[in-house]
Order: structure tokens, then sequence, then C-alpha cells
């Protein structure tokens, strides 16, 4: 059903997506900033998804890759749930350009959970 | 009547399916309403469910899981991780199998050096259920004891005629089962020891040689290292191999005791070019090992196989069996006698040995246990006439020098161990030696498992463990009154009447 190289490209694109965002967060780039207060998650909540998204990140490069795209997926749902309910899909004027970035390292790290299902810890062998 | 404690499991199971699906709704609300950090809940409730879903109304593979849901996951965790617990937390110190923990920590102590008295009294149930030695009124002195010396291949006066030294012995564990650090280990340790290790059936014996130690050489029914490509005998590998210094004798291996009668098949992926080269087999197909060798048909020609190996490899050479049928092996021997071939020596495995893969069906149904069979093998071979032209070597759990001497009593010279060895080798019953997995890099070839066994260490290890059984087996003999375990006889145990041991020891008509 999945493509082994297919997979590698993904957990590679999504990571590269991950550490690009979580370097913003990190350094406190305006944009993250406001984003943040308006979820009234500053800077906490910031510095904490940064956290989750450069540990997904870094797993996602090494044999847990499962678990990595497990906790990539999660973090992905709650930004998304942030755009859609709070934060709207163009932000900053970027014509939309961060939700699209989320959706990309969504798409990659569900197609990488997919073929990796056998390996996510305790429930994989079910999957 | 009914338990007023029992468990609804499925009205249970369904208050906790519904329940995530509100919950993940509630975490949804408060997210949105008082704090985002609430969807933090939402996220974890929303993959639960999904992945619920799927479990309920996708998947067909697991029925506990379609009509429970993810409570029913829940003890597939518990059950996966329960043979750790019972291990640590749950069973007692002489339950496990099949060594208890108050055994394996008598190897361990004998491995490590460490002082092996202990107080207040035995640990096992001491009664009369169990086999024990006799005792004498009169011990003797330990220097008065004879050095342990075997010989094999004396009575056919052979120059190669080989001497053993210990009263253990390594038993077979082929490079293929082991990893290349346990098999160097094991052999580093016999040569600081001067004991004696036998190859395993896994061919040229290109990891024990690096080590320097006295080898036997294992020939399994693939013949693996001397075959041809049909898996006959290449007899120009074999007189090659025994040709080499270290190679001091032959053992043409009939069956083993935790799987007699049962081939194997080395499946393709698992041949390496380095096994390939090996094992002497070509890469790329499975390699099957028959359940006999294919020149041993009946008595006539395994006699004559055995006779065929004796002269080309010029060395002592003996074969192992488990035992089945003692009327089998007494016209095995008969017909030995007819042809003039005697083996130089018998290795009595039994039903409850070890491997590194078998069929449970196998290791738990078939094959005689040692104590049973020894005798028998014992009584047969002097009825015969032909006991004193050979040697006896006993395996099955002989973990302990007093299991040893009450295998010597029963007929045994020589004791092997194979489980004995890898427990000194750090073993901690983990029984995954069939999955590559081996937490401890002893039955594994993954580099970053074998890490941690240190050939220099666990070499030490197996050689404390041989010196201490030596050491014990003339402690426990000097008490037993015996100046040699070459003239123990039933006498010197107790069989209990309901005992592992029919009692007077007979042939069953
Ligand atoms: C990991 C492992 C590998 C083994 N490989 C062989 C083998 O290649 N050939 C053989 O005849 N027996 C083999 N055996 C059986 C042992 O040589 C021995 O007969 C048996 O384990 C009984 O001794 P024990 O109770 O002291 O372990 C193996 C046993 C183990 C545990």
């Amino acid at each position: 059903m999945t493509h082994p190289k297919l997979t590698y490209l993904a957990q590679g694109v999504a990571a590269l997506l991950l550490l690009t965002a979580a370097t913003m967060k990190f350094v406190g780039d305006p944009g993250s900033v406001d984003l943040f207060e308006r979820l009234g998650m500053e800077p906490v909540g910031r510095y904490g998804i940064a956290i989750t998204e450069l540990v997904a990140a870094l797993l996602l490069l090494s044999p847990f890759a499962a678990l990595g795209s497990v906790i990539a997926v999660a973090v992905m749902c709650g930004a998304i749930i942030a755009h859609v309910t709070q934060l709207g899909l163009v932000v900053n004027d970027d014509g939309g350009r961060l939700v699209a970035m989320l959706v990309v390292v969504l798409v990659c790290s569900v197609y990488v959970l997919i073929s990796r299902r056998k390996q996510i810890p305790f429930v994989g062998d079910t999957l | 009547m009914k338990s007023t404690f029992a468990i609804d499991l499925e009205k249970m199971s369904r208050t906790a399916n519904v329940g995530i699906v509100v919950l993940f709704l509630l975490a949804g609300a408060a997210g949105h309403f008082a704090s985002f950090y609430f969807h933090f809940l939402t996220v974890a409730f929303f993959l639960l469910v999904l992945l619920n879903v799927y479990w309920r109304h996708v998947q067909t593979s697991h029925a506990l899981l379609a009509n429970f849901g993810w409570l029913a996951q829940l003890r597939y965790i518990v059950e996966s991780i329960g043979p750790e617990l019972r291990q640590y937390l749950f069973a007692s110190d002489t339950e496990e199998r099949p060594f208890s923990r108050v055994k394996r920590a008598e190897v361990y102590r004998k491995a490590k050096g460490l002082d092996a008295t202990a107080a207040f009294g035995s640990l096992l149930s001491y009664d009369r259920t169990e086999l024990k030695l006799r005792h004498s009124f009169y011990p003797v002195d330990e220097d008065e004891l004879e050095p342990f010396d075997v010989a094999i291949g004396a009575s056919r006066q052979l120059d190669t005629t080989y001497h053993i030294r210990h009263p253990i012995m390594i038993s077979a564990m082929s490079y293929g089962a082991l990893g290349q650090n346990a098999v160097r280990a094991l052999a580093r340790g016999a040569k600081q020891a001067g004991a004696t290790m036998n190859t395993g059936e896994g061919g040229h014996p290109k990891y024990h040689l690096m080590e320097g130690c006295d080898l036997i050489f294992q020939m399994g029914t693939a013949k693996f290292g001397v075959r041809t490509a049909d898996g006959r005998l290449d007899e120009d590998k074999l007189a090659a191999l025994a040709a080499l210094d270290a190679i001091k004798m032959v053992e043409i291996k009939l069956s083993q005791g935790a799987k007699p009668g049962k081939g194997g098949l080395l499946p393709k992926e698992k041949i390496t070019p380095e096994i390939a080269e090996l094992r002497g087999v070509t890469m790329g197909q499975d390699v099957v090992s028959p359940a006999h060798h294919v020149e041993c048909v009946d008595a006539e020609s395994t006699v004559a196989f055995i006779g065929c190996v004796q002269r080309v490899s010029g060395l002592p050479t003996g074969i192992k069996f488990c035992l089945g049928r003692p009327d089998e092996f007494r016209a095995l021997v008969q017909e030995m006698k007819r042809q003039g071939t005697v083996p130089d020596f018998i290795t009595v495995d039994g039903g409850e040995g070890g491997t590194g893969a078998a069929p449970v069906s196998f290791l738990d149904e078939i094959g005689l246990p040692l104590f049973e069979a020894l005798p028998l093998v014992h009584r047969i071979l002097l009825d015969e006439g032909i006991r004193d032209r050979l040697a006896i070597f006993a395996s099955g759990k002989l973990i302990s020098a007093g299991k040893q001497l009450q295998a010597m009593s029963l007929g045994a010279d020589v004791a092997y161990s194979a489980r004995g060895f890898l427990l000194a080798l750090g073993c901690i019953q983990a029984l995954q030696c069939n999955q590559n997995t081996c937490p401890v890099g002893i039955t594994t070839h993954q580099p970053e498992l074998q890490r941690g066994l240190d050939i220099a260490t666990k070499a030490q290890r197996v050689a404390n463990y041989i010196e201490a059984l030596h050491h014990d087996h003339v402690e426990l003999l000097a008490a037993m009154g015996s100046s040699s375990a070459r003239l123990l006889s039933e006498e010197n145990v107790y069989a209990p009447s309901q005992g592992p041991v029919s009692w007077p020891v007979r042939e069953p008509s």
C-alpha cells in the first residue's frame, strides 16, 4: 500500500518543516508570538509546542519514526483546530502559506503513520 | 451462582467507548471557551476515537478489539508485559522454568567467582520426590582423589586418543544459534580452564578456532561444513577439518533432546555470505536439515556411517541422540557388535534439553528425560558387553555438580551442558533465542546487542564456572567416599519410588 522510499521522503519533508516551525517559535519570530498571543498561550505554549515539534522531527529521523509520526499528527491536528476555530486560514497576510505548510506536514506524517503503523509502541501489533 | 463481583465487560466497554467520544467533545468545548490548552486533550481523544473506530469497525483479525474496543487493548498491553511482570514481581524464586531463579543464581555465583555458601537451609523442597546423592559414613580426603581423566578412543588404541580433564564440557551450540561474541567468549573460557567445547552443527568453526580451545566437531544431519551439494558427507572436507590441531573429536548428531526426530530449515534470508561459506551451502535458497542423516536409514547403515566417519577423521568419534525406544537402541548396539564398529562415545541428551528454536510440541512432548534414558543406555551397553569400549556423555539441565554426579552415578562418564554456560555468559532466561533479539547479546547477531557481551570478561566467567563445578565435584565425591566418579553406580543415588527414574532401572517390556 505504501512505498518504503516514499515513506523515507515523507519523513524527511515532515521533519524539515517541523524543524523550521520549531526554530521560528524558539527564536520568537514576531509572527509566531502574535499567533500564540491570540490563543492566550504566550510564551509557555509557544515553547511547549516548539519542543514537541522538535522531538517529533528528531524521532522522524530516527528508528522511532512511527512514534514521531504519531506526535507530528497530534501537533498538526492541534494547529488545524487553532486555525479553524480562532486564527483563520490566512494569517499575517501570508495568503494561507502557513496553513498550507501545516497540511503538507499533516499529509506526510499521516503517510508515515500508515506505512509504519505496525511499529507504533503498544498498539502496533493490532494495526 | 452468579458472583456479585462479576465484571460486565460488555457494559463497561460500551461506557468506555462512548466515554471517549464524550470526553473528546468536552475537551473541545473547554478548549474553545475556556483555554486553548484543553485542546491538547481534544487532540488526544480525537486520535483515540479514530483508533477505536478502526478497532471496532474496520479490522477483523482481533475479535476482542472488534467487540469491546480500546478497553480490550489494555488487556493486550498487560498481557504483553505479563512475562516480565511475572519474572520480576510475581514468580517465586523456585518456580520459574526451565531454570528457577535459585538455580540460575547458583550458576551466576559460580561464574562470578563469589562465595557459594548460603545460610539456614535449602530453598528447594527437599523431599522424597527428587533424586539425591548418597554420601558415605567414611568420606575420603580430597587429595586422595584421582584427577579427573576420561580417555576417549583408548579402546581402539588411537594415537589421537583424547583425555577429558574436567567433569563438564560445553555442549553443542552452533555459530548461528549463538552470535560470534558468545562463541568466542565460551571458547576463550574453555581455553583458560583447559576444558573441551563442542562446536555445534554450524559448519566450519571459524570463531571457535580463533581461541584455540580443544574442540569436538559436531556434524549435524545437514553436515554443515563437511557436506556435498546434495547433503552427503564430503570426506575430503572432513579429513581436512579433522587434521586441524584444535579438533580433537567428532560427534555425529543423530538427534537432540529438544526436538528428537525433527529436521530444520535454514531460511534463505538468514544465509549471509559468511554463513554460506562456513556451512558450505549456496546463497539464495533455503537449506533443509533432514530429520536424519541421508546415509543412516537403519541400524546397519548407521553403524556403517559411524565407521566411515571414524576412518575418514582418524579421531575419536561418537554419536549424540535423545533416547526414544530402548529396543531400537539395543538393536543398534547389536549391529555395532556384528560390524565390529563401536563409537568412541555416546552422548545421551535428555528430552528436557535446550535449543535455539524448536516447535513447542517437540519441546514438551517427545523424548525420554535424561535420568530415565541414561540408566537404560548404560544397562544395555553393559548387557551387550561393550560398555567398557566407549564413554557416555550426558546432557540435560546438568548445571550443578550435584546433578552431574547423579548422572555419573547413573552411567555417564562426563557431563555436558549448554544452557549452564549460557547462564554463565549472563543469560537472563528471556526466552528469545529464536528471535535474534537476545537482550544480553548471546543468541543474536545484531551488533548493537552483542556490544554488551564483552568477550574477555565473559570468558573469565566461563572459566570460573568450569573450575567451580570441578571444585564442587571433588568435594561431593569426597563426601560420597569415592575416589573417582568412575567408581560410582546406581547405589550412589537415592531415587524415590515416585521420582524421575523407574527403579530399579529396567527396560520396559
Ligand atoms: C542455543 C542453543 C543451541 C543449540 N544448538 C545445538 C546444536 O547445534 N546441536 C546439538 O546437537 N544441540 C544443540 N543444542 C542442545 C544442547 O547441545 C544440549 O544438548 C541441550 O541444551 C541440553 O543441555 P542443557 O540442558 O545443559 O542446555 C543447543 C542448545 C541451545 C540452548
